[in-house]
């Protein structure tokens, strides 16, 4: 008996919303880089178990190119990371208050 | 009539000061002299361009003339669209008479940025033409807006001490209600659209159209306080003290002249012919405003210390009487309204004149600084006299016959009204004599008032002019009631006809047909009964 | 498949390479020649975009049309204006100008394909393609704490809000069973009873949508961005990004969910009342001029989304029109900013004390430019502000449309504060600001745009209600 599609819609809510909260409890910059790559899975975890469901592929195309965009954003999001380390020898969110957050 | 058809001579009027900015921008800011004559120039030029149309103005017709129709933005019904009437005429000979002279009194008070000061006066001028000579709604809204920033940087620029907060709560004021006056003229668009099916925002289009009750109220209630915050009616006068404390002479002039009158001039040319049902379900509202603004002018102005701010609250007390006489709704009224904000415009512009001059010598405007001065500068305190007494509204000057037309057509509508108003008369003869009195006679006891130099040649010949309207229009006022009257008939048939139309026609005896004629005035007035009608719900 | 009709994104995206491949090869103090050599490729771009033919390529992925014409314009005119103001500015205080100029370039690429896409694959990758760039510039100032906070705020919340998108998305397409808009608008219509899943779905491809526009309540990253970012990138950001996410919420929202009008308006309603109050109360308080207009360009967006939510031919051709006339006028205010920065150091509004003393042509120039921000007659932002007011009043939104008019004399209120201090107020410096070529270029060309659209707007309203009809409503 295969899977029913809910489960699999569940578990990608669930992940993306795991993601969510990281983003907004977390302080350090490269778990919230984490957190949002979550939220990306839950997504495609979404699209994915649509596509199969509905017997239609661009679902999964649409996937592969998420997680290139994905890779992008990180390799960006690192550097900048690595760049504000560099700067200022910490990625913690809290210490980015020179401006009002 | 036939002028306009060929030559546009609205919109030369209309944009030769907005030609003289240019002509400014090209002189060297240093040279001052020639920046302002250029300016004198330029609205010197306006001024004479603009008698052309007092000549060749027929005043056998109510009708629209010299009028201008181009489309603009077609794709929304935008036009460029322009004409006057007996209405208007007047109010654009007043802007074109008082700018040059406006400009000829700042010579030796505006010193400093010469050139600003003038670029934005006529920017002013342009703005204030605009607006009483558009007949599209949305041409009318862009002088409307664009002419509150010229006036912002007058007072702000080169204002007194407390320029900055009266520029901002002038401009504050005034954009809230006419913003107001924004969504409301939108609105007037998709009903007309609904009814017509044009997409239009010509004013003349709209007139056709019978507008609902309920969205008549909105409507009304949406462009009048636009209107009201610019007269000022009570309550919402109180940018106006500031800004014509804080605003320089040739600012004050203009501001109290022409600026205040685009508030009345916005009711009789829009609230009232779009809206007449609404307008006259509020006639008691406007009309006891106008007389609180009366007495309420009348007796701040008998307490101020500063001759500026006592012109300036007077100012709130006359222009109530214009809104009585506006709101009174009858031929007698209406002209008597139109002619007092000519009077108006003429008397406390010379006054603000003569304050400025006064203030140029002593750097100072407390009456209790002053005293004797009759003394020391004549020529100055008969001037003085004159405009203080048309101001009052002495017979033979200019101020009494808008006084009384306006309190004999309120009077027919209301003898209460009249009667309130009329102690507005008694007080404004009280707050200015004793003004005259504490300022001009007694003795000279402040040894700065002893060596003060009476008039100039050139202020001379700035007041002059002025006086000479100030009679003219007292002994010989038909000069400008004959071109009124055709216009002023108009409206009331509009305003009536339409409202009979929409609720008096099943109880009213059907009327003669309405004559642009001394004799049938009664008849218009009589016709009136169905606002006493509504007026005793 | 129709190679040809999008030439002029691969052209500009040719031109970025070489922009890159030239870098490579220019002596350090030549570089700033590449700032004019990317100009004329925009130049170019834009001749090749209004010349090259109108139809469909990729199946739905690419569609030219008077819409992405319009939006492509916006788009090249804004970059062309965003790097007029940065050449001096990247001359004195950047290193790498190469990929400066590229990285713009390649955003306005992916700025151009997102206003052309009518299917969701393609728009989200533009839509990267955009933002990830813009990641890149805004913490371009390396060494600059401000510039690197900006930076890594903007490509958390960014990827965040994209991250958010993507997954309404996923649902939209679990519900509709395709990714193309006209499929979906198909597939909406005939369901009846649109399920919760589709009302979760709007929310976050709202949610998504609103962290790009900066709509309150999911602004919180603009202010501190728009601070920190190199002030010619925060130009471009305030007006290209938020046109680019504004391309895409009306490809979505007019090209396929208008069958569920009913789920989507009163949230936009909501947006467009907290953005224009918001916006234009705190910004009221902000002493630094960039995080006023970061505000002020909060509070522009709750203006546009009162137009979105209005859903008509009209409001379409306002909100384009309004965007093109934001171009100018915020873009010039940031020329003058620049400007003003280049030679002092500093922007905060007191310094800006007495300028008209210094330079008239500034002063009279930033005067301008708020004016049309405020909307004042006969200037373009006035023509704007007319339009979307007018679409709102269409609908009937009359409440609406009273926020929108009151919080615009509250906007008054700080744009004068600026005016203030620059005419009524005695300078503390005397020498006057000095203006290079290129800022003076962007300067004169927003004053054109302001004035020629305020004063004669017919053409640009005919053009673009033509883009306006690309929606059947």
């Amino acid at each position: 008996m295969p899977v029913p599609l809910g489960y699999y819609l569940g578990l990608a809510a669930i992940i993306f919303t795991v993601g969510v909260i990281g983003v907004l409890v977390r302080r350090n910059a490269i778990i919230i880089l984490m957190s949002i790559e979550l939220m990306l899975n839950g997504a495609n975890l979404t699209l994915v178990a649509f596509s199969v469901h509905l017997q239609e592929l661009s679902g999964q195309v649409f996937v592969f190119l998420v997680m290139t965009v994905a890779a992008a954003e990180a390799a960006v999001g690192l550097a900048i990371i690595v760049m504000i380390f560099r700067n200022r020898e910490s990625v913690n969110v809290d210490n980015l208050n020179i401006m009002k957050w | 009539m036939n002028m306009g058809e060929s030559f546009p001579i609205l919109t030369v009027v209309t944009f030769l000061p907005a030609l003289g900015i240019v002509l400014l921008l090209l002189v060297d800011k240093n040279r001052q002299l020639l920046v302002r004559n250029v300016a004198l120039f330029t609205s010197l030029v306006t001024f004479l361009v603009s008698l052309f149309l007092y000549f060749k103005f027929d005043p056998g017709t109510g009708d629209m003339q010299f009028v201008e129709l181009y489309s603009w933005i077609p794709s929304l019904g935008m036009g460029y669209h322009m004409g006057i009437d007996g209405i208007s005429l007047f109010l654009v000979l007043l802007t074109t008479f008082l700018t040059p002279i406006a400009i000829w009194s700042s010579y030796n008070a505006v010193t400093e940025k010469v050139k600003g000061f003038m670029i934005s006066i006529l920017a002013l001028e342009t703005g204030m033409i605009g607006v009483f000579v558009s007949l599209d709604l949305f041409l009318f809204y862009v002088f409307w807006e664009a002419m509150l920033i010229p006036m912002y940087f007058i007072i702000g620029v080169w204002g007194g001490p407390r320029r900055i907060y009266a520029a901002v709560k002038f401009i504050l004021f005034t954009m809230t209600g006419s913003l107001l006056m924004l969504v409301a003229i939108l609105a007037l668009y998709f009903v007309n659209q609904s009814y017509t099916g044009v997409a239009t925002f010509n004013l003349l289009d709209y007139q056709g159209i019978q507008i609902p009750f309920n969205y008549q109220i909105w409507m009304f209630l949406a462009f009048a306080l636009a209107f009201a915050i610019k007269v000022p009616m009570w309550p919402l006068h109180t940018w106006l003290p500031d800004a014509h404390v804080e605003a320089p002479t040739a600012g004050s002039v203009l501001l109290a002249a022409v600026l205040l009158k685009m508030g009345a001039y916005g009711f009789l040319r829009f609230c009232f012919p779009l809206f007449p049902e609404a307008t006259i379900h509020f006639i008691p509202l406007f009309s006891i405003l106008a007389i609180i603004g009366i007495i309420y002018g009348a007796f701040v102005a008998l307490v101020q210390k500063d001759v500026k701010s006592l012109v300036a609250y007077s100012s709130v007390s006359h222009l109530g009487f214009v809104m009585l006489g506006l709101f009174a709704l009858n031929m007698q009224s209406l002209e008597g309204s139109i002619l007092q904000m000519l009077s108006h415009g003429i008397s406390t512009g010379a006054l603000f004149l003569l304050v400025g001059m006064l203030y140029e010598r002593r750097h100072t405007r407390l009456i209790s600084d002053f005293g004797g001065i009759s003394k020391v500068m004549p020529v100055f305190a008969a001037f003085f006299m004159i405009v203080t007494l048309s101001s009052i509204g002495l017979p033979g000057t200019n101020g009494f016959v808008g006084e009384f037309l306006i309190l004999l057509g309120t009077f027919r509508e209301n003898w209460l009204y009249a009667a309130f108003g009329a102690t507005g008369i008694i007080l404004a003869a009280v707050y200015m004599l004793w003004m005259y009195q504490r300022v001009m006679f007694g003795k000279v006891d402040k040894p700065e008032n002893q060596k003060l130099k009476d008039l100039s040649l050139r202020e001379k010949l700035i007041l002059v002019p002025i006086v000479i309207v100030i009679f003219l229009i007292g002994i010989y006022p038909s000069a400008f009631t004959s071109r009124m009257e055709a216009s002023v008939a108009k409206l009331m048939e509009t305003v009536n006809e339409k409202y009979r139309v929409e609720e008096v026609m099943p109880q009213v005896q059907p009327r003669r047909d309405f004559q642009i004629d001394e004799s049938q005035l009664e008849v218009s007035t009589h016709s009136f009964g169905g606002g006493e009608i509504h007026r005793g719900q | 498949m129709n190679l040809t009709l999008i030439i002029p994104e691969i052209f500009l995206f040719l031109w970025a390479l070489l922009i890159l491949f030239v870098d490579f090869f220019t002596a350090e103090e030549k570089k700033h020649r590449l700032g004019p050599l990317s100009l004329v490729g925009i130049v170019i771009t834009v001749v090749l975009v209004v010349f090259s033919g109108q139809g469909q390529a990729f199946g739905e992925m690419f569609s030219a049309d008077y819409y992405s014409l319009s939006f492509a314009i916006i788009f090249l005119g804004s970059a062309f204006l965003a790097i007029c103001t940065s050449i001096d500015f990247a001359r004195e205080r950047i290193k790498h100008q190469g990929e400066y100029y590229a990285l713009i370039l390649l955003s306005t690429v992916g700025m151009m394909f997102l206003a052309a896409s009518r299917e969701l694959l393609s728009m989200y990758v533009s839509l990267e393609l955009t933002t990830i760039s813009l990641f890149v510039l805004s913490a371009y100032l390396k060494t600059d704490l401000k510039s690197s906070e900006a930076g890594l705020k903007y490509m958390i919340l960014g990827a965040a809000s994209s991250a958010i998108l993507l997954y309404g998305i996923s649902l939209l397409y679990g519900i509709t069973g395709t990714t193309v808009l006209k499929g979906i608008q198909a597939e909406l219509v005939g369901s009846a009873f649109p399920g919760p899943l589709l009302v979760i779905s709007l929310v976050f491809i709202i949610a998504g949508f609103s962290f790009k526009l900066a709509a309150v309540p999911f602004h919180m990253w603009a202010p501190d961005v728009y601070e920190g970012a190199p002030t010619p990138i925060t130009a471009y950001l305030s007006v290209a990004s938020k046109g680019a996410g504004l391309a895409a919420m009306v490809r979505v929202f007019f090209g396929s969910l208008l069958p569920v009008t009913s789920e989507w308006i009163p949230l936009f309603m909501a947006l467009a009342t907290m953005t224009m109050v918001l916006g234009n109360i705190v910004a009221i308080r902000q002493s630094n001029i960039k995080r006023m207009l970061a505000y002020s360009s909060i509070a522009q967006v709750g203006y546009i989304l009162v137009a979105l939510s209005a859903a008509s031919e009209l409001a379409t051709t306002s909100m384009i029109l309004y965007l093109l006339v934001y171009m100018f006028a915020n873009i010039g205010a940031f020329a003058v900013v620049i400007a003003f920065y280049n030679h002092s150091g500093t922007d905060e509004i007191c310094e800006y004390a007495g300028l008209s003393r210094r330079s008239p042509f500034l002063a009279i120039s930033l005067v301008i430019f708020f004016l049309s921000l405020v909307g004042i007659p006969p200037l373009a932002g006035f023509v704007g502000k007319y339009l979307l007011f007018l679409a709102a009043i269409q609908k009937g939104y009359y409440w609406l449309v009273g926020v929108a008019v009151l919080t615009s004399v509250i906007s008054l209120f700080y744009y004068m504060n600026v005016v203030r201090q620059m005419y009524f107020r005695k300078p503390t410096k005397n020498d006057p600001v000095k203006v290079s070529w290129s800022l003076r270029l962007a300067l004169v060309l927003s004053l054109i745009g302001v004035i020629a659209v305020g004063v004669y707007p017919d053409p640009f309203v005919s053009l673009i209600s033509k883009a306006a009809s690309v929606f059947v409503y």
